[in-house]
């Protein structure tokens, strides 16, 4: 076997191993709990009918789940399995073995990667399904409503843009947690720059508008440094009545996916040089 | 060039701090040590708590880089991750995936060394076997006993047959019985060629199962060699006789005084107190 495949061999049965940890554990009970619970929600809602609008709502209720729960999982479950390793010395054996450190970051990234990809997924086709029944209800009722009010390719797509934004989110929760010494700061610290990776879009405005050289440079590196998650919020757009095109969502699942690359090789480095 | 087998382990000059502040301050966990470890050996390295075993084991491992000094395994240097795939690792009180089974961590482990999938499951069940966990194999982890746990690391450990293989402290927290187990595993290890390194610090069992020791204390090298070399008495020499009675041994002193020795020490032999426990152990356990 090459040199190449014995490491992707090694990044694999890691992140498999990873994702059996997630399952075993009730990570992903509390998934379908959370999935379910939206669910319910929305059957709420179809007590009242309040024509083609309550779709975009029920939408955004979807969305506004996935974004919610989705982060909330990604930097709980990437702290949890990375801390599990460090703590339970399991790493100890692990790195023993012919294992790089930037190998054991990749996998353990994939396996949440893998984990997150099903919670999107349960929770899009949930989503799909209510939108789906409410739009055939609402069709019923009032014929001159049109063919369809939804497009579920778009709602779809949505969904696995913003799972690559979970990407992001992941390998910053991971470069946190290859320096840190707590799985509680990882988390905190992941959250607060999920807020500024939310919110980086207004400060960069502030200071532009500043107009100092000073204040430019400023927004340009808080610009490179965080991530604009407000790029990946394309349920916005759908739910608006103006899908994304093709083009967009390939240029933002590169951006994501350029970003995932850059902070996985910092995590890589900084793990390296972690004695455990 | 001399003709002599590369060591299997070759420590020159290790030194190991640890930084406790920002301010500089560090702990020395490891000063100055060189230490060769020949290939086929079972190299004991003893030592109290806190002597800097398995820092020394994870400078070995390419875990911890050394502040100074060098360390090269198998002919590489300790850094270089490829030597693991040669290198076998029991680490103390291990603690391994609590959601897997024996069979699956063993098969995790067997696949993370690059064990061919051709002959993966068999020796899988090989080492399974060899550690006595084929009943166990696939209980999940998380109900193993102690004893359950270290051997199963030592399936983990072996899996992928290195050529040197590492246990820190096997036999902490075993009872008796899975001690005498683990000991026996050693041997058989030591029998099959292998060059084993086992930190401890219980002397007798290290005695039982070393070929040379190396005992450190608070980070230094306070002695290394043979066994015998370590804990022989120059001029001395351990005679037991069977079927002599104790009236006897004035005669036999007396017959030593003639040759101009001395009888230094006589008198019924004992059996140790862990042979005695392990022997009732299994006869009760052998009753129906």
């Amino acid at each position: 076997m090459s040199a190449v495949a014995s490491s992707l061999s090694r990044v694999g049965t890691i992140a498999g191993n990873t994702f059996l940890e997630a399952v075993r554990q009730r990570f992903f009970i509390a998934l379908l709990v959370l999935a379910a619970g939206l669910l319910a929600s929305t059957e709420f809602l179809s007590e009242f009918n309040f024509g083609a609008s309550e779709i975009k709502f029920i939408a955004d209720i979807g969305f506004g789940a996935l974004v919610l729960f989705g982060s909330v999982l990604t930097i709980t479950v990437t702290a949890q399995l990375f801390f599990a390793e460090i703590e339970s010395r399991t790493a100890l054996t692990l790195l023993a073995k012919p294992v790089r450190r930037g190998e054991f970051i990749v996998g353990k990234f994939l396996g949440v990667w893998i984990v997150v990809l099903i919670f999107c997924a349960i929770v899009t086709a949930l989503l799909c399904t209510v939108l789906a029944i409410r739009e055939s209800e609402i069709l019923a009722a009032d014929p001159d409503a049109g063919e369809a009010l939804v497009s579920y390719g778009h709602i779809i797509a949505a969904a696995a843009v913003q799972w690559v934004k979970f990407g992001v989110l992941g390998a910053i929760t991971l470069l946190l947690g290859s320096f840190s010494n707590t799985n509680l700061f990882s988390v905190a610290t992941a959250f607060l720059v999920l807020v500024i990776c939310h919110l980086q879009y207004l400060a960069r405005d502030v200071w532009e508008r500043g107009g100092s050289v000073v204040a430019r440079i400023g927004a340009a590196l808080l610009g490179l440094v965080f991530p604009n998650f407000q790029l990946f919020n394309l349920g916005d757009l759908v739910t608006s009545g103006e899908p994304p095109g093709a083009s967009l969502i390939v240029r933002v699942t590169l951006y994501g996916i350029a970003y995932i690359a850059v902070f996985l090789a910092l995590a890589s480095f900084s793990f390296r040089r972690r004695e455990i | 060039m001399s003709d002599a087998p590369q060591p299997a382990v070759e420590i020159r000059g290790l030194t190991k701090d640890f930084p406790l502040s920002l301010r500089g301050v560090r702990l020395r966990a490891v000063e100055d040590l060189t230490l060769e470890i020949p290939r086929g050996c079972v190299q004991g390295v003893l030592g109290p708590n806190g002597s800097g075993k398995s820092t020394t084991i994870k400078v070995i491992l390419g875990l911890l880089r050394p502040t100074r000094g060098t360390c090269r395994v198998l002919g590489r240097d300790s850094n270089d991750s490829a030597v693991r795939a040669r290198i076998g690792y029991l680490p103390e009180s291990p603690d391994f995936h609590r959601f897997l089974t024996g069979r699956e961590l063993v098969r995790y482990y067997a696949r993370l060394c690059g064990v061919a999938k051709a002959g993966r499951e068999a020796r899988v069940s090989e080492m399974l076997e060899w550690v006595g966990l084929t009943a166990a194999a696939d209980r999940r982890i998380g109900a193993y006993s102690k004893g359950m746990l270290q051997r199963v690391g030592l399936a983990q450990a072996l899996v992928h047959d290195p050529e040197l293989v590492i246990l820190d402290e096997p036999t902490a927290g075993v009872d008796p019985v899975g001690t005498a187990d683990i000991v026996r595993l050693i041997l058989k290890l030591k029998e099959s060629g292998k060059t084993v390194l086992v930190s401890s610090h219980l002397l007798a069992q290290a005695e039982d199962v070393c070929d040379r020791i190396a005992i450190l204390n608070r980070g230094r090298l306070i002695a290394s060699g043979t066994v015998a070399e370590l804990v022989g008495r120059d001029g001395a020499m351990s005679l037991v006789v069977e079927g002599m009675p104790a009236d006897s041994v004035g005669e036999l002193r007396a017959w030593l005084d003639t040759r101009g020795w001395r009888l230094a020490s006589a008198g019924p032999q004992r059996s140790r107190l862990d042979d005695l426990f392990l022997e009732r152990v299994r006869k009760a356990e052998e009753q129906p």
